[in-house]
């Protein structure tokens, strides 16, 4: 603390609008090279047409980019939101922030969402959204003094490069005795050396007195964040009551909310537990079900995984209230307390780990062929701390391991490691390296899409295998789901906008376990209706988790189960109550609907887009080798005889391999039709012009960009 | 006496979850069960034996995050 040092480069006295229903109704602009600092009025159009969060973000995105940014100009920006139902104290889930911006793996826009306190304390302290563009030459720190009305842009020294180190000492310096009024966004030193760097989003844990961290882990905004020259930016607010947001309607909010939040309370408890032992109570079901990645997607089982279940995680988790905004009862952010990690910087000292969730579980146990519950706990601590993404590492791990034991790379390319499946020494090495960008861990850092270019094009390795065995499409690493068995995760993970992570859409267990959905126009139907309403909660400032992690009790008994209508009626009345706007669940879905199709047209303008973007690598839809083949022979074989008709008699695995690849890529590509069809998309997957009529964002430059792809 | 899905139930020697769901009338297709830590999914339950004076938990369906 005492060598950090901050200078003044900019002070911008402004004020804080008043919250009217939800809004700040004004964004804040930032140039890191300028240290221009600018407010705009928000307009009734923009909310209408945006709604807020992940909408504001994209619009104002758009305004930013040209179709030639890269992620690395100065032009790129990181758009950070809430949204107009964020910040509200007492309904479970509402203090997302989500963040948007050109990626480095995809080369296109990234959206990632996150819990923790930025988000609404940047509305209150009176921005909807906020857009950082520009870079800096030397490390700054942008600070959004809500409380004083003062922005400072500030050069900084002696900051520290880890992330929980990062969190701590800008909490006390800005918090001045008020440690719950900050709020610290910040990345890590393997975002300055990788692709996949994340951002840490910071929460004040007040009975443990301490700051504790979120990821918005997706697509590499950590990497462009550290690329603008940024160390963090900073929010302070106090205090957050349930009049902050100026609400339409208070006692129809007070009830909706109290509703839910009691729910929450009652059932919880019964059901999936998420109030004490969260998303890692999915790891032996995932299992059970041959749905858990092992060594790199090839298997979805190992006898092993009870070793890191529930039970182990319980055992583990420091008890006490988890919740990354103030008031959630499912408060699923578990942690643990006095972890001695024994590899690294931090080897023998006490640190706080902020998890596992099941996805770091997954990815960086499981899919890396390791049983290890505290092997996995030093992953978490490592990623968060050197900004990297969990899944991301993961997922590039596994790959790079598959390739090892394969031999499409050697012990010589690695520098001598042995990255066989199940080695944790060399899983932590290399995530060391990605941290000083040195070693072989360094070309992991780079990505499962660009690994495959660098073995091939500089070890030789076999290009054709790596594309079916690499897990990302859209250069994104495949978040932690099996999607072999399910035609409709296979969508939901390849027609994702992004790229393959679950936020969008997770159809396994409505599709494969129990078969809700058998005909094409029903899976397509499912990749309409889910993927739109899950959008929804990224433009109000929302936790889907509240949704469908825990059900009402009588929930079986209703029309549609998987969709919890219950909970999408409530959260019509929770944005009714807020914005004053009265709407009914048809109204959510057609509000995502008008954001998700201009982020398909932003993806078009970058140069994606299309429907060769939402390819996917075979390892998603069927076994790519003989040995995954055998393993469910049964299956594969009971599938070519009863499902396909196939007279398998006497056919070789590898013959019996080949028939089954071609069948599943062309239901794959009949599966695409359906959903283009459904969402009003050319069979390229470009919104149509009468799609974008239909949803009122015929603005001349989205027309243009569809024109420029011949879609008049 | 165990208690499915906040039903009561009287127990008898053997009685697995799939048996206590057709005792109780539930043709619902649950996936996953959860007796006290043990999770069961739902092709497991002809197999898994319920003690006598358990709670037996439904879990819903399970959504992703």
């Amino acid at each position: 603390m005492a060598d950090f040092a901050a200078k003044e480069i900019k002070a911008f006295a402004y004020r804080r609008s008043t919250i009217q229903k939800g809004y700040a109704n004004q964004t804040l602009h930032v140039d890191l090279a300028s240290a221009d600092v600018v407010m705009k009025p928000v307009s009734e159009e923009m909310k209408e047409i945006f709604v807020g969060g992940k909408g504001f973000d994209l619009w104002l995105l758009w305004n930013s980019v040209r179709g030639t940014t890269r992620w690395n100009d100065p032009e790129n920006a990181i758009c950070i939101a809430s949204g107009p139902l964020g910040g509200t104290p007492t309904y479970p889930g509402s203090g997302k922030s989500i963040v948007c911006s050109i990626s480095p793996t995809t080369g296109s826009c990234i959206d990632s969402n996150v819990g923790g306190f930025f988000g609404p304390y940047l509305k209150f302290s009176g921005f909807d959204a906020l857009e950082i563009k520009g870079k800096s030459e030397r490390p700054t720190v942008l600070f959004v003094d809500g409380m004083n009305e003062r922005i400072q842009i500030l050069e900084v020294e002696g900051l520290p490069d880890e992330a929980h180190e990062i969190s701590r000492i800008l909490t006390d310096y800005f918090g001045q005795g008020k440690p719950r009024s900050i709020s610290v966004v910040s990345t890590g030193p393997g975002a300055q050396h990788t692709l996949i760097g994340c951002l840490n989003f910071s929460w004040y844990d007040f009975k443990r007195s301490r700051s504790r961290l979120k990821q918005a882990g997706r697509g590499g905004i950590g990497t462009v964040f550290a690329e603008k020259g940024l160390k963090a930016i900073v929010a302070r607010w106090d205090p957050v009551t349930l009049a902050m947001n100026d609400p339409a309607d208070m006692e129809t909010l007070k009830a909706v909310a109290k509703l839910h939040s009691q729910e929450i309370v009652e059932q919880d408890p019964k059901q999936n537990q998420m109030s004490s032992v969260g998303t890692a109570h999915l790891v032996t079901i995932m299992n059970d079900y041959d749905l858990l990645p092992t060594k790199n997607y090839r298997f979805g089982r190992d006898s092993r995984a009870p070793e890191m279940g529930q039970e182990v995680f319980r055992s583990l988790f420091d008890e006490g209230f988890d919740g990354c905004w103030i008031g959630c009862t499912l408060s699923c952010s578990h942690g643990i307390r006095d972890f001695v990690p024994f590899t690294g910087p931090y080897k023998g000292r006490k640190v706080f780990v902020d998890g596992p969730e099941y996805e770091t579980i997954a990815g960086c146990g499981s899919n890396l062929g390791i049983f290890d519950p505290l092997f996995v706990v030093e992953m978490n601590f490592y990623c968060d701390t050197y900004g990297l993404d969990t899944i991301s590492v993961g997922t590039g791990i596994a790959f790079a391991m598959e390739c090892f034991e394969l031999g499409l790379i050697s012990a010589e390319d690695t520098g001598g490691m042995d990255l066989s499946f199940g080695n944790k020494e060399a899983a932590l090495t290399a995530l060391h390296q990605m941290a000083t960008g040195k070693g072989f861990g360094a070309t992991i850092g780079q990505g499962v899409r660009r690994m495959k270019e660098i073995f091939a094009r500089e070890y030789g390795g076999d290009r054709l295998l790596m594309e079916d065995i690499g897990m990302e499409a859209k250069g994104l690493e495949f978040s932690e789901y099996m999607s072999k068995e399910s035609l409709a995760q296979q969508g939901g993970y390849g027609l994702a906008l992004k790229g393959p992570q679950h936020d969008e859409a997770w159809l396994i267990f409505l599709d494969m376990v129990h078969n809700f959905m058998p005909a094409f126009e029903q899976k397509a139907e499912a990749l309409h209706w889910f993927p739109l309403f899950r959008t929804w909660f990224s433009l109000c400032g929302l936790c889907k988790l509240p949704w469908n992690d825990v059900t009402p009790p009588d929930n079986k008994q209703t029309a549609e189960p998987a969709k919890v209508m219950r909970h999408v009626e409530w959260y019509s009345q929770y944005f009714s109550a807020v914005t004053g706007r009265a709407v009914t669940p048809p109204d959510l879905i057609f509000m995502s609907e008008r954001v998700y199709n201009f982020q398909r047209v932003l993806c078009l303008k970058m140069g994606f887009g299309r429907r060769e973007h939402d390819t996917i690598p075979y390892r998603a839809m069927g076994p790519v080798s003989a040995e995954e083949y055998d393993s469910r022979a049964d299956r594969y074989d009971g599938q070519l005889r009863e499902v396909h008709h196939v007279d398998i008699e006497g056919k070789s695995t590898p013959e019996k391999v080949g028939l089954l690849r071609r069948l599943r890529e062309e239901r794959y590509e009949l599966l695409k039709d359906a959903v283009y069809d459904r969402r009003g998309w050319t069979r390229d997957g470009i919104p149509t012009v009468a799609t974008v009529k239909r949803l009122g964002i015929d603005f001349p430059e989205v027309l243009e960009v569809l024109k420029a792809h011949g879609v008049v | 006496m165990v208690k499915v899905g906040g039903r009561e139930l009287a127990w008898r020697e053997g009685m697995t979850i799939a048996d206590a769901l057709e005792a109780l009338g539930d043709p619902y297709p649950y996936a996953v069960a959860r007796i006290g830590e043990r999770i069961v999914v739902a092709p497991g339950f002809a197999t898994a034996a319920i003690p006598d004076g358990a709670e037996i938990f439904l879990l819903p369906l399970v959504a992703g995050g």
